[in-house]
């Protein structure tokens, strides 16, 4: 039975520089019980799509032919009913989770009020003790306690909010939930949990699920049916499995391969001759060791980074594991509690303001939001000119063009086209680019890129990790690497440290440490991983739980050291 | 949450304490710096009375004494401060010999109400207008209004005073034009008094609303804008609540939270932006003795109503602080 038709829709943006077509003609049933998944590029009209099924288009965009059906409506064309009729859809038929879980709840009202509330706004008065009911039932069908209904948004973990708008999404049992990249902030291990958990909830109140996502893993692990769309137009329609393993459009196969696997093919070419550097240690850790009062943020540490050769190492684990408190360290940006970081010798919180710029200079950072990285009040060359000439890099006028044009090809990007514009003028993947440019602009020995492809799309990805991995064979510079992305690591990385709470677990090559893993958390991190593969068995909601609450401290303590390479040194402990 | 920790609360209440002083200081230092000597004021208004002065040297003396400043600076800071602690500011010079404290507890009244009304009406309005500003159900007329009402911020006050003295009560005759209370009632805990007073207060408080609501207009349309591209407010949508509880509940509730902090850091400097509009409408407030003092060069009035305006805020800035975790959770009291 088909819950929504889509039929023949085209949505227009009308803008200042003429109308943009976001989508057009498109067609679709949706059945009931099934899981639909919207795959694509950002601005393929995904979400778009989605979000017009609701009349919950952005403005000024507009629905400019066709008609979208709601059949427990009775067959009405729900773009044609009153606002008052259309509130009552949202959630009661149709519900939609959305993208940036982080900031989808009212901080200042408490979890239950605002599941209460959907409620209240759809059934009218309810007595307390039964929202109450309500709410806790709700809250256990997605795997929360009771008391998280009487927490404020500010006091959960990323997964939690995610699964609280889960529940949300669920509390009315609508006949279609919609779920906007749903996992995209959270790593492997929270995903599954909240992936799967979603999936049950469906499946228990027979609702049709549409996930939109750019992730061919995730589609294949969690939905029927697969809707690969690009600029506004449906490119491929049918069964997952179908279009995994026969697709059809040159696009499709595209999307299929541009997902790095770990153990797949490669898509890093090595250049046989390496830009060396000068020998002798460039970066250090002493013993160190964080701690934020209570919690230690990371557990006693030593290596030694030898700058003749360079290298890329990687940093991975779960949001909180202390992979980004390590950059921060090695960037200076806080001093270890314990022990010593040394660059090229020297501790680089006891630097003198010279040395410091020095210092500055040498060491760069690529950040994984590349729209908090410019300020929006400058043109981009800004960012790029400015440090250049703060570091007394720049000659001339005609220098500084022409560094920052050198700078842009070696990230591919064209700088005729990009370094006039406003930040907001381009897109993630380039301004993403652009940071790198500008680091390398700067010459740096060493580079700390903390998940800088986490934001942008997967086919973008690994051009990205190309000009990251290029830094370090064309221009000698080593990388420190901190990501929750087990895939990327395993191809780009010379070693790789499995980090959890605050602990290395697993270190050496990562043809070992992520193709054949031995410590039990980092077999937990690889069977997270969502394959595109719809034979490979994704496992359960509680398996990552389960995996996590296995984990003895013994586990913790006994780290797996998979064997060195040469020029970095790794003791683990005091 | 749940009651205020008494760390905390030490901690503010020192934070409070330590502010007045060092304000009470300044206030202190400043007017010694200036070469003016308040007794040869006082010398030359009796002299500007009398004609001439006869033994001016020994008057000058006695006066010198009678305000204390003969003395060496320590010991007039120290009497000084041991007098702010009792509220005692001295003698007026201008008034001679009534004690600044009584100019004070005659003019503060009068201010606190005209001021603290017209500063929570005004607050209401112009936070209300700036969110319907923004808010996608708001009538069309109104969104065409609003900002076209902004143009009386532009006004200074002095001038919309003049404008609604003139309409309201010269020309209609509706209100009173100038007057705290009208002076054929008995000042007291009566209906007829009150009633007077409010008559009385009503032309003032709309020329202070009506140039003020601007500023929180302005403000609030632009946290408002904030608001309205978070993903909260996409999601409530999404949940089918009705638009009111969303502007409410929603938008309303978390832009406000910068305007509460705003409002109590207005709350002290309201005085001095009172101060034409009480001297245009004759309300006996605190704005009309600051500008009375001024005016006369009487430093005592001009430190002891200073001292209340900087006392006034920091006590409204200590009860913000107090206050404020149990309007955001977010924060919480002593991180």
């Amino acid at each position: 039975m088909t819950i929504l038709d889509i039929r023949n829709v085209s949505i227009d943006f009308p803008t200042s520089r003429g109308v943009v077509h976001a989508v057009s003609d498109f067609s679709l049933s949706i059945p009931q019980g099934r899981r639909i998944g919207f795959i694509g590029e950002s601005g393929s009209g995904k979400t778009t799509t989605a979000l017009a099924a609701m009349r919950m288009l952005a403005s000024p965009g507009y629905v400019s032919a066709g008609e979208i059906h709601l059949h427990s409506l009775g067959r009405t064309n729900v773009l044609e009913i009153s606002d008052e009729e259309m509130r009552r859809v949202r959630l009661k038929k149709i519900s939609y989770i959305p993208q940036g879980a982080m900031n989808s709840l009212n901080p200042v009202m408490r979890i239950e009020n605002q599941i209460w509330d959907g409620i209240v706004a759809h059934e009218g008065a309810v007595e307390q003790a039964e929202l109450q009911r309500r709410s806790r039932a709700v809250l256990a069908s997605v795997g929360l306690p009771e008391h998280v209904g009487s927490l404020y948004p500010h006091e959960l973990s990323g997964g939690m909010k995610q699964r609280v708008c889960i529940a949300i999404g669920v509390c009315l049992e609508p006949d279609l939930i919609i779920a906007d990249e749903p996992t995209s902030a959270l790593d492997v291990i929270t995903q599954r949990q909240v992936m799967q958990t979603l999936r049950d909830v469906q499946g228990k109140i027979g609702a049709g699920l549409i996930l939109i996502g750019h992730d061919m893993g995730l589609m294949a692990q969690s939905v029927d049916d697969l809707a690969v769309m690009r600029l506004g137009k449906l490119v491929e329609f049918g069964p997952v499995r179908q279009i995994l393993e026969n697709p059809q459009q040159a696009y499709t196969r595209e999307l299929i391969s541009s997902v790095p696997l770990v153990g797949g093919e490669s898509f890093i070419q090595s250049t046989p001759e390496v830009l060396r550097g000068p020998p002798g240690p460039l970066l250090q850790f002493e013993s160190v060791t964080k701690r934020y009062g209570a919690l230690t943020a990371l557990h006693p540490l030593s290596f030694t980074l030898d700058g003749e050769v360079p290298k890329i190492i990687s940093v991975v684990g779960q949001s909180g594991s202390g992979k980004s408190t390590m950059g921060s360290l090695m960037l200076g940006f806080t001093p270890p509690t314990g022990g010593r970081v040394l660059f090229r010798g020297q501790d680089i919180n006891r630097l003198s303001a010279a040395e410091q710029l020095g210092f500055r200079k040498d060491v760069q950072a690529v950040f994984q939001d590349p729209y908090a990285c410019f300020n929006p009040f400058y043109r981009v060359d800004h960012a790029l000119k400015f440090p250049f000439r703060r570091f007394g890099l720049a000659q001339s006028q005609a220098h500084v063009q022409s560094a920052m044009e050198e700078a842009c090809h070696a990230v591919g990007l064209d700088p005729a086209l990009v370094l006039r514009r406003y930040p907001h003028q381009l897109s993630g993947g380039q301004r993403q680019r652009l940071i790198v440019a500008r680091a390398l602009m700067l010459s740096p020995k060493l580079l700390i890129a903390d998940e800088p492809v986490s934001m942008v799309d997967a086919s973008l990805r690994a051009t990205i990790l190309k000009n990251i991995h290029d830094l370090k064979d064309k221009h000698g510079i080593s990388i420190l690497y901190i990501t929750h992305d087990l895939a990327t690591a395993y191809h780009v990385s010379d070693f790789v440290m499995v980090l959890y709470h605050g602990h290395v677990v697993e270190a050496g090559p990562p043809k070992d440490v992520i193709g054949a893993p031995q410590h039990p958390y980092t077999r937990l991190l690889i069977d997270s991983i969502p394959w595109p593969d719809v034979s490979r068995d994704w496992g359960a909601a509680e398996d990552g739980q389960r995996g996590l609450d296995a984990l003895s401290d013994a586990d913790v303590a006994r780290p797996a050291l998979r064997g060195t390479i040469p020029g970095f040194d790794l003791t683990v402990g005091a | 949450m749940g009651i205020i920790p008494r760390d905390y609360l030490a901690n503010r209440l020192v934070t409070l304490l330590l502010t007045v002083f060092i304000a009470a200081t300044l206030i202190w230092i400043i007017p010694r710096l200036s070469p003016i000597d308040p007794a040869e004021i006082a010398l030359g208004r009796m002299a500007a009375g009398a004609g001439s002065v006869a033994n001016s040297e020994a008057i000058l003396a006695q006066l010198r004494a009678q305000l204390g400043i003969d003395q060496p600076l320590a010991v007039q800071y120290g009497k000084y401060l041991w007098g702010v602690l009792q509220f005692d500011f001295g003698l007026s010079t201008a008034s001679f010999p009534t004690p600044v404290s009584v100019l004070i507890a005659n003019a503060l009244p009068w201010t606190l109400g005209l001021m603290l009304i017209s500063l929570i009406i005004t607050f209401v309005i112009g936070n209300l207008l700036g969110a319907f500003m923004v808010w996608e159900h708001t009538p069309r007329l109104w969104k065409v209004v609003i900002p076209a009402a902004m143009v009386f911020t532009s006004i200074p006050p002095i001038l919309s005073g003049l404008l609604l003295m003139w309409i309201f009560a010269a020309k209609l005759q509706w209100f009173p034009l100038t007057g705290a209370y009208g002076l054929t009632v008995e000042p007291g805990w009566t209906w007829t008094f009150a009633q007077s007073v409010l008559y009385h207060g009503f032309l003032p408080a709309l020329s202070i609303v009506v140039v003020t609501f601007g500023f929180w207009a302005l403000g609030m349309r632009g946290l408002m804008i904030g608001v309205q591209g978070e993903d909260y407010t996409t999601l409530a949508k999404a949940k089918g609540l009705r638009p009111r509880y969303i502007l409410y509940k929603y938008m309303i509730r978390n832009a406000i939270l910068p305007q509460i902090t705003a409002f109590a850091l207005k709350i002290g400097l309201l005085i001095a932006g009172q101060v034409l509009v009480e001297r245009i409408f004759a309300y006996n407030g605190m704005g009309k003795l600051l500008y009375d003092a001024i005016l006369n060069q009487d430093f005592p009035v001009i430190q002891g109503v200073s001292f209340v305006i900087i006392l006034m805020t920091a006590v409204s800035v200590f009860l913000v602080d107090l206050v404020y975790p149990f309007i955001d959770p977010r924060i919480r009291h002593g991180s």
